[in-house]
């Protein structure tokens, strides 16, 4: 059970390359990418774990009660709305790549021709 | 590279890899007893300096600040990037018509489903609101009460089909809601400046504890983060919703734009 | 506790594994929901409410509409050049 979370952080992450390399469309890359983000998201969240204590938020509970890290949650919190901004930049190269080649198969474009 | 070759090279990381990632894995602290001190240091001192109870706020507006703002530009990079790239080659052949999948049938609205959404979308952006402003007291904050605002707007798209919904939706105002909330984060960051304070240092009041208003300026960049997270994604929804316009040349308006 | 959290961190590499063997686009969307939607619950039982709140407005609605419609947009625009 402890090394669980770091084995499901490198699984995911495995995962998401996997999907990357073998792709055979643009839109399904992008969510194969997605996948290798959420990886960071589980490894930062369990290194701030801690056992039998409560969310970093001392409104039912009074400050000095044991509560799991703020900062890790904080960095993956940003992560994931900056990250969406991302996709959709990605998506919009993609729909770009479309209209200009009328393709989204990472196969059929060659990068210099 | 063929495909066959990508898929060897991988296997070929992945062989070569896993040791490290191995060992690593071996070397990490047990799940549950964090070895830094950094988080534990910011729940004991943070809700006695700074009068606020979210320390997930608090980590954010204040103590890593400066982090939260480039964390913002490269929202507003990344926002602008894909607006400028969408924009760029759409031209102005296309109609004001929600275009249509070839082959697909158009399936009318019932008037339950545009009821609910309208409901719906008002509920959402409320409860967005109010995310927003207890930011710093209970969970929430700019950046998920920014993004719950905006998916309101999807929500009134569900309902409304593209033209209705398009005649509501502005995006002047979102692109002002997104580029004034970014200047006033730099503003909040740059005015202790000019007296001689380090940059987002804290000269507000600090209000009351679990009261609204509390933290001094984490309330101000909580409420600019909002604005400029709630306009960009507003502004990517409006952008990537165009694209899904009919072209001039199309055949008749077809029973959804009713 | 322990279960619990072990159950949704088995349900998050299963879900990303969804994600990448759905291979048509259009139903790797509803894997990505369902992605979003099983990594909200294990921010919640990892003490995270903030994280969660914003993975289920980005992860579950967010994202997956903005994939819907650029598959919608290429859909629609096959026949031009």
């Amino acid at each position: 059970m402890s090394m669980l979370p770091w084995c499901v952080a490198a699984w995911l992450f495995g995962v998401g390359i996997y999907g990357l390399v073998t792709s055979r469309h643009y839109v399904h890359m992008i969510g194969c990418l997605t996948v290798c983000q959420s990886a960071t998201y589980v490894l930062l969240l369990g290194i701030g774990f801690r056992w039998h204590a409560g969310p970093p938020i001392f409104y039912d509970h009074p400050p000095g009660t044991a509560a799991v890290d703020p900062v890790v949650q904080a960095l993956v919190l940003t992560d994931i709305v900056v990250g969406a901004a991302m996709t959709a930049l990605l998506l919009a190269i993609a729909l770009q790549v479309h209209k200009r080649r009328g393709t989204l198969d990472p196969s059929q474009l060659r990068p210099l021709r | 590279m063929s495909a066959r070759a990508r898929s060897a090279l991988l296997v070929l990381a992945f062989i070569v890899l896993a040791p490290a990632v191995a060992s690593v894995i071996r070397a990490m602290p047990p799940l549950g007893q964090p070895l830094s001190r950094y988080g534990p240091t910011v729940n004991a001192l943070a809700p006695g300096l700074r009068n606020v109870s979210n320390m997930v706020a608090a980590v954010n507006f204040d103590i890593r600040g400066i982090d939260t703002l480039g964390e913002e530009c490269m929202l507003l990079c990344a926002v602008t990037g894909a607006v400028m790239l969408l924009r760029g080659r759409r031209g102005e052949d296309m109609s004001e018509r929600a275009g249509r999948v070839p082959g697909r049938a158009i399936v009318r609205r019932s008037d339950a489903t545009v009821l609910v959404c309208r409901f719906a979308a008002i509920a959402l952006l409320l409860f967005g609101v109010y995310m927003v402003l207890h930011g710093t007291v209970t969970p929430g904050g700019g950046f998920q009460g920014g993004v719950i605002a905006a998916s309101s707007l999807l929500l009134l798209y569900l309902g409304e089909g593209y033209a209705p919904w398009r005649r509501l939706v502005r995006g002047p105002v979102l692109v002002v809601l997104e580029a004034g909330g970014a200047l006033a984060f730099v503003l909040c960051a740059a005015v202790p400046l000019i007296d001689g304070h380090a940059a987002l240092q804290n000269l507000l009041p600090l209000g009351r504890w679990k009261d609204l208003y509390s933290g001094g300026l984490m309330v101000l960049v909580n409420y600019s983060v909002a604005c400029a997270v709630a306009g960009g994604f507003g502004m990517l929804l409006l952008e990537f919703m165009e694209e899904t316009r009919a072209p001039e040349n199309d055949p008749e308006p077809d029973e959804e734009d009713v | 506790m322990n279960w619990l959290l072990g159950a949704l961190l088995g349900l998050a590499a299963l879900a990303g594994v969804l994600v990448v063997l759905s291979r048509d686009p259009k139903k790797q969307v509803y894997a990505l929901c369902a992605n979003g939607l099983v990594l909200a619950l294990l921010f919640f039982a990892l003490q995270a409410p903030d994280v969660a709140l914003s993975e289920i407005a980005i992860g579950t609605m967010v994202t997956p509409l903005l994939f819907l419609v650029t598959l919608a947009s290429a859909a629609m625009h096959r026949k031009q050049p």
